[in-house]
C-alpha cells in the first residue's frame, strides 16, 4: 500500500568528526505522508542529521536509503528531484526577486540549456499562490518579512516537487502567527516531511510523530504523547515540566517550571 | 499590463528596453570613438569609409587612420570592457561577494607578473607576452588554491588567499620593475597602467575567442549561477555541484583576464563596477546581468578610451588611470542615487 511505503530509512547512521561522535548509531524510518518532528536541545545533532540526509555531509558509518535505494545511488540532480530542503533563513547578498527564488526550485528538473516554459511559469505562479505571495512575485526577496521569506522558501520547495521535504528549524525568528503559517503550509503539502523544531508545543500540535535526540542519539521515537513525557523532557532538556491536554487541539500541552533544577 | 503579467510570459519589457537602449548606446559610442581623436573625422567620413570605401570621397590618410589605428583599437577596448565586466559578474556571483573581481582574486596581478617577467627578463622572448600572462594567471590561481588548501571550499578563505596572492605577486612585479633598466621600467610601467594604443587587427582574435567562449560557458551555467546566489548550502540542495562549478568558473575567468591583461595591461575597476550597475538596472537574474555587462562594459571602455585620447592634447593618458578615475566618480553617483532610493 502506498501509504505505508518507506520513504527514508536510517540504519546505524554514525558521523564522527575527529574523535567526537556527532551522530551515534541512528536507526529510524519515515513512511509516506508522515509529518515527523525532530526535537532535542541545541547540539543534539538535529541539523547534522538533516545535512546527512541531503548529503551535505557524508556519514562515517551506517546506511541511508531513500525510496528503498541507497542514498549514494542517486546523483545530485536525482536527489534534488526527490528531496527538497528548507533551510533556516537563507542569506542573500544580491537582489533576487521572490520569483527568482521560487524559480530556483526548477533547477533539478531542468537541463542546463533548458529555458523556462509557460508551464514552468504557471507552476511558479501556482506555488506563489499557495503560499499567498502571488502579488509579491516581483518584490525584492531581501525586503520581505521573516515569515514571507520562509513562505518563499516553501514555495521553492513546492516547485521542486519532492517526495520528501526536510526543514531545518523553519520557525526560527518568526512570530507566533508566522510560525503557525509556516507549519500549516508544510503540513498541507501532503508530502512526507521531516522537520527539526525547537518549540515542543508546536511539535506536539503539528507532528504525527516525533524523534527526540540527545547527544547524537535518538532517545525516543513515537507519537507526541509517547515522546513528550515529563521524564523525557527532564532527562534531555534538564527542565521540569507539567503536561496536560491542550484546550484547542487536544494534544500535549507542555508547561515549563521556570525554576531550573539543581 | 502589470509587471507580473509580463513576467508570467517570460519576457520583461523593462529588461528588453534597457538592453535595447544599451546596444544603441554601444553603437553610437563606437561611431563617436571612430570619429574622435587627434585627427577629427566627421561622421560622414566614417560612414563613407565603412560603407563605400571605393566610390565615396575619403582620403587615404583618413582611411588608414580609421582602418589601421582606430578600428582595432576600439574593438580591443570593446572586448576588454566586455570581458572584464563578465568576469567580475561571474566572480561576484560564485563567491556571493559584491567586492569580488579579477583583481581581488590576484588573477590580474598574476597575469601582470607573467607579462612583465616575460618582457623584462627574456627580451626578444620566444615566449610571447600573452603566454607569459597566461602562465602568470594560472600560477596565481594555483597559488591561491594551494594557500587556501582544504579551506578553498569556503569563500571567505578563498578570497583572503586571493588577496594575499595579489599582494605577493604585485610585490614581485614591483621588484622586477625596480631592477629593470630605467627605459624598460618606464615602458613596463606604462604598459601596466593599461593602453589600447598598440592594438592590431591580428591581435584581436585571441581576446575575442576567449571572451566569446567564456560568455557562452557562463550563459550555459546560468541556472546554477542563479541558484548559488541564495547560498552555497541552498544551491547544494538543488543539485548544484557548487565547489566544482566555482573552481571551473574561476579558471575560465582567470584565462580571460590573463589574455586581456596580456594585450592591454592592467585595467581595474571595470570588473567591479559594471556588474553592480547592471544589477542595479535589471535585477539579479544572471543571464540578464551577463548580456548587459557585455554591452555596458564594452560601452564604458570605449568611452574610457575616447577620454584617454582626448583629455590632453597630443597625449594619450593610461587607460587604467582614466578607468579608475571615471569609474569611481560614476560609481559614487550610482551609490548615492541608490542610497537615496533606499531611504525613500
Amino acid at each position: 500500500m502506498a501509504t505505508t511505503t518507506t520513504i527514508l530509512k536510517s540504519t546505524g547512521l554514525t558521523w564522527q568528526v575527529q574523535e567526537k561522535t556527532i551522530l551515534d548509531n541512528l536507526n529510524f524510518s519515515v513512511t509516506h505522508g508522515e509529518f515527523v518532528g525532530l526535537i532535542g536541545p541545541n547540539g543534539a545533532g538535529k541539523s547534522s542529521l538533516l545535512r546527512c540526509l541531503y548529503r551535505k555531509i557524508v556519514p562515517s558509518q551506517g546506511e541511508l536509503t531513500l525510496l528503498q535505494q541507497p542514498l549514494a545511488a542517486f546523483n545530485r540532480q536525482q536527489l534534488a528531484q526527490r528531496v527538497a530542503v528548507v533551510l533556516q533563513e537563507p542569506p542573500t547578498q544580491f537582489e533576487l526577486t521572490v520569483y527568482d527564488v521560487i524559480a530556483m526550485g526548477l533547477t533539478p528538473h531542468k537541463r542546463l540549456l533548458d529555458f523556462d516554459t509557460n508551464s514552468d511559469r504557471e507552476t511558479i505562479y501556482r506555488a506563489a499562490e499557495q503560499v499567498d505571495l502571488a502579488l509579491k512575485l516581483e518584490q525584492n526577496f531581501n525586503r520581505l518579512s521573516g515569515g514571507e521569506k520562509q513562505r518563499t522558501m516553501i514555495a521553492r520547495a513546492i516547485v521542486q516537487q519532492p517526495q520528501l521535504l526536510l526543514m531545518d528549524e523553519p520557525t526560527n525568528h518568526l512570530d507566533i502567527r508566522h510560525q503557525l503559517e509556516a507549519l500549516h503550509l508544510a503540513r498541507n503539502l501532503n508530502i512526507t516531511v521531516l522537520v527539526s523544531i525547537h518549540d515542543l508545543n508546536l511539535a506536539a500540535a503539528f507532528c504525527s510523530r516525533l524523534l527526540l535526540m540527545h547527544e547524537g542519539k535518538i532517545v525516543a521515537d513515537g507519537s507526541p504523547a509517547e515522546v513528550l513525557t515529563e521524564a523525557n523532557i527532564n532527562n534531555v532538556f534538564g527542565v521540569d515540566s507539567a503536561i496536560d491536554r491542550h484546550p484547542y487541539h487536544g494534544g500535549q500541552r507542555i508547561s515549563f517550571n521556570l525554576e531550573l533544577p539543581q | 499590463m502589470n509587471r507580473r503579467y509580463t513576467r508570467q510570459h517570460g519576457f520583461s519589457v523593462h529588461y528588453a528596453s534597457i538592453l535595447f537602449v544599451s546596444i544603441i548606446l554601444l553603437v553610437v559610442s563606437f561611431a563617436v570613438a571612430l570619429a574622435s581623436g587627434s585627427v577629427d573625422l566627421t561622421f560622414e567620413q566614417v560612414y563613407a569609409s565603412i560603407f563605400c570605401p571605393s566610390s565615396c570621397d575619403i582620403s587615404s590618410v583618413h582611411e588608414k587612420i580609421l582602418w589601421q589605428i582606430r578600428f582595432p583599437r576600439i574593438l580591443m577596448a570593446l572586448i576588454t570592457g566586455a570581458g572584464l565586466a563578465l568576469c567580475g559578474a561571474i566572480l561576484q556571483s560564485v563567491t556571493r561577494n559584491p567586492l569580488a573581481d579579477p583583481y581581488l582574486f590576484g588573477i590580474s596581478s598574476g597575469s601582470a607578473l607573467g607579462a612583465v617577467a616575460t618582457m623584462a627578463l627574456i627580451p626578444g622572448a620566444v615566449l610571447s607576452v600573452t603566454f607569459g600572462a597566461l602562465i602568470g594567471g594560472a600560477f596565481s590561481v594555483a597559488l591561491m588554491l594551494t594557500l587556501a588548501g582544504r579551506a578553498a571550499s569556503h569563500v571567505e578563505r578563498l578570497l583572503l588567499a586571493g588577496v594575499a596572492v595579489s599582494f605577493m605577486l604585485s610585490a614581485m612585479t614591483s621588484l622586477i620593475l625596480y631592477y629593470s633598466k630605467p627605459e624598460i621600467a618606464a615602458s613596463l610601467l606604462f604598459w601596466m597602467m593599461g593602453s589600447f594604443s598598440n592594438s592590431q587587427w591580428h591581435e584581436l582574435w585571441l581576446p575575442y575567442s576567449f571572451v566569446g567562449i567564456g560568455f557562452i560557458i557562463f550563459l550555459f551555467f546560468r541556472r546554477w549561477l542563479t541558484a548559488i546566489q541564495a547560498g552555497e548550502e541552498s544551491a547544494h540542495t538543488l543539485g548544484v555541484p557548487v565547489r566544482r562549478l566555482r573552481l571551473f568558473l574561476l579558471i575560465i575567468c582567470s584565462a580571460i583576464t590573463a589574455v586581456l591583461v596580456a594585450h592591454v595591461g592592467g585595467i581595474g575597476f571595470v570588473g567591479l563596477m559594471i556588474p553592480h550597475v547592471c544589477r542595479f538596472l535589471v535585477g539579479a537574474q544572471i543571464h540578464r546581468i551577463l548580456w548587459l555587462c557585455a554591452v555596458l562594459g564594452a560601452t564604458f571602455m570605449i568611452w574610457v578610451d575616447i577620454i584617454s585620447r582626448s583629455l590632453l592634447a597630443n597625449q594619450v593618458l593610461p587607460v587604467g588611470v582614466v578607468t579608475s578615475a571615471v569609474g569611481s566618480i560614476f560609481f559614487f553617483v550610482i551609490l548615492k542615487s541608490r542610497s537615496r532610493r533606499d531611504i525613500d
